[in-house]
């Protein structure tokens, strides 16, 4: 056994070296029959994504019974440049499989197959979660790791220092919030740089925002169209924002704190000694930069998270599965994903939350364990706006909130990201 | 060409030039002319390559017909309201940027690659002293982008690990936001690509200094020139050509250029440069058309430089 | 040495002040990234590098760490992918299933020594082809008569504009026609032919200002074109080439985004292994400061091992004056 995993995991560390297990018992053929799907010993999958270092780890642990039981090799390219996946799609060799955002699905929707003629069944999943994986009525995109954004760390020993109690009610949190100020103390930190990406801190808040003060329907008419981003409701969201994000008394360095302070580093900031600030909007993955900077804390005690009160329908990211070709390996590999099998082991690898029904309570970190509560007790989700509208909006909604917090016109920097939202949705 | 004289030497079978040519000109064709033709027919086209740019075009809006993607590449950043904004909006808008990076960059790698060469000419550690200032060269985006991190960092007030921050605020100022406020924000980045490319011109300039006859610098000497003239008027004009091919490269390298504006800024806080504009619209917004088009302006862009070139061809084949 | 009158010029300015100035200024970042990189994880965003040798005034439990250490360098070349590192994982028996904690690690596909075999297999042949097609083409500009030589140079300086992410998807898409998609032939063939026109606009520049007499008395002593280019033209080049074959050589070693679209993870280059380390929201970063300045060592060899003929030049000078 030990022979047969270090030879499957130098598969997949990119040897070439062919040395597919070969050996199927009798008895169990026909259930390796029903997980490979026809799929050969030796078949490959090409696969790239954007995931590496121990998150590439984890996927390989996920997909081990998979690359065990039918002896399929995965061929796995890791890559943040979009250049590199639209490059390949348009000359005609895509990758069998990507994982990436759902701009994607979009972008590539005639090149994709369907995912219920892969094998997958939508009932394996919560309710709404694949919603953004149907382009013009085909299901083309798997949801594998989800990530809740509508949530808020914080340090619950120095919230009870200063006598702060976790807020239930947006009105709470907003009195928290002038509380501390009125204590002298700083209440955020948002740093949001991000390279090229800077900025989507920002629109996750106002996403949070618009949630809170406008509801979930109004999100998702911001996403059709119907309601343009220069609307009253969004100017609102973005003068509370405002407030809070570039004054120094509300966050870590004002406006140029916001701009240029690095997303982990704002991170951390709320966990430094003594505490720059006391709370941190951020999706789930915070918990992951805390204990790398602080491997002693302990969840719960050092650091937590409270989803922000008065949400309605969380805001929840999902990296997607995307299948460019149909061959038996991909059909084996998309059937064993939507598997409760599949499932449990996206859970008990820990790499984020599954919206897979088979990873409830399969959880085994404490973090995560209390985000999926969260996930699976939520009254429903809405997309990333940025993400979901096509054609170069999300990028057009970071520069509004950038050069809105670096001193442009609210009106102008709405009315030129609204223009860019017209002419995506073709309104 | 004909009309000139041409030397004994160049003149030879007809096909002869053509062997020498041969392995050089066939990958050209294959890697940039061939792809650079596919390609730039795109930049008339709609954001999918499919319909013509002319359906691009709104009503009651400017439109240029097939020419709509270079409308929108040319004065899609500028501020029409009035001619003081629009003049106002094009010094921070990616061709404004990258006029002041052609004139900050290629003025200063030049300056100080010269300088130095010249000035570290003979000493006793000169290998060393050349490879320190080479070193950036050698170090890929990725890494440099840490490397620049813990210069520019702007800590908002507990610690600066930004090496400028902690050298400002130590001496009793406040910490600077370099790479978000406008304007000192393009600098900041031109800086980074001086300290990474200033290597590169010096190594050429030095081994071009090094070619100069020692006869001639010594009779200027006899003549009573001072060594201040001697370098800027007999070695400097000697060294002319040399200094152009590294002037054409840097502009050609700074055109080109994105990785910095792209791995610091993304091109936000107005920091944006053509080549990463068309980056951001081929890449990220999807927008194939648009994209090429600004590929295409880049490409016209270097038409003043092949002119100085050809000039310089010429002049020296006159000369020799 | 006659050069020292030059010098004596600048020796009346503080010469040595000003080189110390210009070095001092140039080596900061790249120091910066050094130490940074022999720091434990917990500190670098604590502190500034600058401050390593002051005691720290943070975090009590984080005390007893090392000031130094070289963890980073140790993950960064056997390739570990772990929440903590590899020493400690390994003492600890909680290492990764791919780590088996003995020398044998340091050959793990995943860690840089592997990494740097194949960049040296894509960049060795993408340095030398450019350079010897560029030689042939810049003598036949400079030395051979020809119709439209004018107008193809003017080409030539043109095309070195040309943006590489403007020919990736025409050529990949012939690259699967041609089956040469994943293979190292496709990537020193691309290298080699976006190399091309610098190395061409180089090459002319240098063998066209070589002295005329040089080559006519070569040619009345009957020696062919070939005989001229290969004992007169190349050896005289040498300077040339020796700054061509750095340059070509570390725009290839440097880059990611060819090798990332016509070789693919499949066989990882140096560079690719260095962004892989980071991880999609940017942990493992500190990683990355230890393989950046491992990527860097070579070049630097290759600049100190060809500075000797950046000298040759001086020499060749001398010959024809």
């Amino acid at each position: 056994m030990k022979v047969k995993v270090f030879c499957l995991l130098a598969v997949f560390v990119f040897l070439l070296t062919a040395c597919a297990p070969k050996s199927t018992e009798p008895e169990v053929v026909a259930e390796v029959d029903a997980m490979c799907m026809g799929a050969a010993s030796g078949d490959e999958i090409s696969m790239l994504y954007q995931w590496s270092g121990q998150e590439e780890e984890r996927l390989n642990q996920i997909l081990r019974p998979l690359v065990d039981t039918c002896g399929i090799v995965i061929k796995p390219e890791s890559t943040r440049d979009q250049a590199v996946l639209d490059t390949r799609v348009t000359a005609g060799n895509p990758p069998d499989i990507a994982f990436w955002n759902v701009t994607q699905l979009n972008q590539y929707k005639d090149s994709l197959k369907a995912m219920d003629e892969l094998g997958a069944t939508k009932e394996a999943y919560i309710a709404g979660a694949i919603d953004p994986g149907v382009i013009d009525g085909r299901w083309i995109g798997l949801p594998v790791k989800s990530d809740i954004k509508t949530i808020i760390w914080y340090s619950p020993k120095n919230f009870e220092a200063a006598g702060y109690m976790v807020p239930t009610t947006w009105e709470e949190l907003e009195t928290l919030v002038e509380k501390m100020v009125a204590d002298g103390k700083v209440p955020w930190s948002m740093g949001m740089e991000s390279g090229d990406a800077t900025g989507w801190t920002g629109s996750d808040f106002l996403q949070d925002i618009l949630l809170v003060q406008q509801g979930p329907e109004y999100v998702m008419n911001i996403i059709n169209g119907s309601v343009a981003y220069d609307d009253a409701g969004v100017k609102a969201a973005y003068e509370l924002y405002g407030k809070w994000a570039a004054d120094p008394k509300y966050t870590v360095g004002g406006a140029e704190g916001t701009l240029s302070t690095n997303f982990n580093d704002a991170i951390l900031k709320v966990f430094s000694d003594p505490p720059e600030a006391y709370m941190v909007k951020q999706s789930g993955f915070a918990g992951g930069t805390i204990t790398t900077q602080y491997p002693d804390f302990v969840f719960g005690e050092d650091y937590d998270f409270f989803v922000i009160p008065g949400a309605k329908g969380l805001q929840g990211g999902s990296d997607w599965m995307m299948a460019f070709s149909d061959k038996p390996a991909v059909k084996a590999l998309v059937s064993y994903l939507s598997s409760p099998e599949g499932g449990a082991a996206w859970a008990k690898a820990s790499f984020d939350l599954s919206p897979n029904k088979g990873a409830a309570g399969n959880y085994t970190d404490v973090s995560l364990i209390k985000k999926a509560e969260a996930f699976y007790s939520a009254e429903g989700f809405t997309p990333d706006i940025g993400d979901t509208i096509p054609g170069g909006f999300g990028s057009a909604e970071w520069t509004a909130i950038v050069n809105f917090l670096n001193g442009e016109n609210l009106e102008d920097a709405l009315s030129k990201a609204a223009g860019v939202q017209a002419e995506a949705l073709g309104k | 060409m004909a009309s000139r004289p041409v030397p004994k030497i160049m003149k030879q079978g007809k096909f002869a030039p053509w062997f020498y040519l041969a392995p050089a000109l066939i990958l050209m064709f294959f890697f940039i002319v061939y792809p650079m033709f596919n390609t730039i027919g795109l930049s008339f086209r709609d954001s999918n390559g499919e319909g013509s740019a002319a359906t691009l075009c709104k009503e009651e809006q400017a439109c240029w017909g097939v020419f709509e993607n270079y409308r929108y590449a040319l004065t899609g950043e500028i501020d029409k309201t009035s001619i003081s904004a629009a003049w106002k909006s094009f010094w921070i808008s990616s061709f404004g940027n990258t006029i002041k990076w052609i004139f900050l960059m290629v003025s200063g790698t030049v300056i100080i690659g010269l300088l130095f060469a010249k000035l570290v000419d003979g000493i006793k550690h000169e290998g060393l002293a050349k490879a320190i200032l080479f070193m950036p060269m050698a170090i890929s985006f990725v890494g440099a982008g840490v490397i620049w991190k813990f210069v520019y960092n702007y800590g908002t007030q507990r610690v600066q690990i930004g090496i400028l921050n902690a050298i400002i605020t130590a001496l009793g100022g406040e910490p600077v936001s370099f790479l978000t406020a406008t304007g000192l924000n393009t600098i900041a980045l031109v800086v980074v690509g001086t300290w990474m490319w200033t290597g590169f011109c010096m190594t050429i300039l030095s081994s071009s200094l090094k070619s100069v006859p020692e006869e001639i610098l010594e009779a200027a000497r006899v003549d009573g020139a001072n060594e201040w003239h001697v370098f800027t008027r007999i070695i400097i004009p000697i060294i002319m050509p040399t200094i152009i091919v590294v002037i054409t490269t840097m502009v050609i390298n700074v055109l080109k250029q994105f990785d910095i504006v792209y791995v610091m800024t993304g091109g936000n806080f107005h920091t944006d440069v053509i080549a990463n504009r068309m980056y951001t619209e081929m890449y990220i917004n999807y927008n194939t058309g648009r994209g090429t088009a600004i590929a295409v302006i880049l490409i016209m862009a270097v038409l003043p430089f092949i002119y100085i070139n050809i000039k310089r061809f010429m002049a020296q084949e006159e000369m020799r | 040495m006659k050069r020292d009158k030059i010098n004596k010029f600048f020796s009346r300015i503080p010469k040595h002040i000003i080189i110390l100035f210009v070095l001092v200024i140039w080596i900061t970042p790249t120091l910066g990234l050094l130490i940074t990189s022999l720091r434990p994880v917990q500190d670098i965003n604590t502190s500034g590098w600058w401050m390593i040798l002051k005691p720290r005034d943070d975090i009590a439990s984080q005390q007893n760490l090392p000031k130094f250490t070289l963890n980073n360098y140790i993950d960064a070349l056997v390739g570990y992918r772990g929440t903590r590192n590899y020493v400690s994982d390994c003492e600890n028996g909680t290492a990764p299933l791919d780590m088996r904690c003995n020398a044998a690690d340091i050959l793990n596909p995943r860690g840089m020594i592997r990494a740097l075999l194949n960049s040296l297999i894509v960049t060795i042949p993408a340095t030398i082809l450019p350079i010897l097609f560029a030689a042939f083409a810049g003598y036949a500009f400079s030395w051979l008569d020809f119709k439209g030589r004018t107008l193809l140079f003017a080409i030539l300086v043109g095309l070195q504009v040309v943006p590489l992410q403007m020919t990736m998807v025409p050529i990949s898409r012939a690259y699967s026609t041609l089956g040469l998609n994943g293979t190292f032939l496709g990537v020193w063939l691309f290298h080699t032919g976006f190399g091309m026109p610098y190395a061409i606009y180089l090459m002319r520049n240098f063998l066209g200002s070589l002295p005329k007499d040089l080559f006519e008395s070569a040619y009345l002593d009957g020696a062919s074109h070939w005989t001229a280019f290969v004992q007169l033209a190349i050896p005289l080049a040498i300077p040339a080439i020796a700054s061509l074959g750095i340059f070509q050589f570390l725009w290839v070693w440097n880059d990611l985004l060819v090798s990332l679209v016509f070789l693919g993870g499949t066989k990882p280059v140096i560079t690719y292994q260095i962004a892989n380390m980071v991880s999609s929201l940017g942990a493992g970063w500190h990683l990355l400061t230890a393989a950046a300045f491992l990527s860097m060592l070579l070049p630097i060899v290759v600049f100190f091992a060809l500075q000797k003929y950046f000298v040759k030049g001086m020499l060749a000078g001398a010959v024809k004056g």
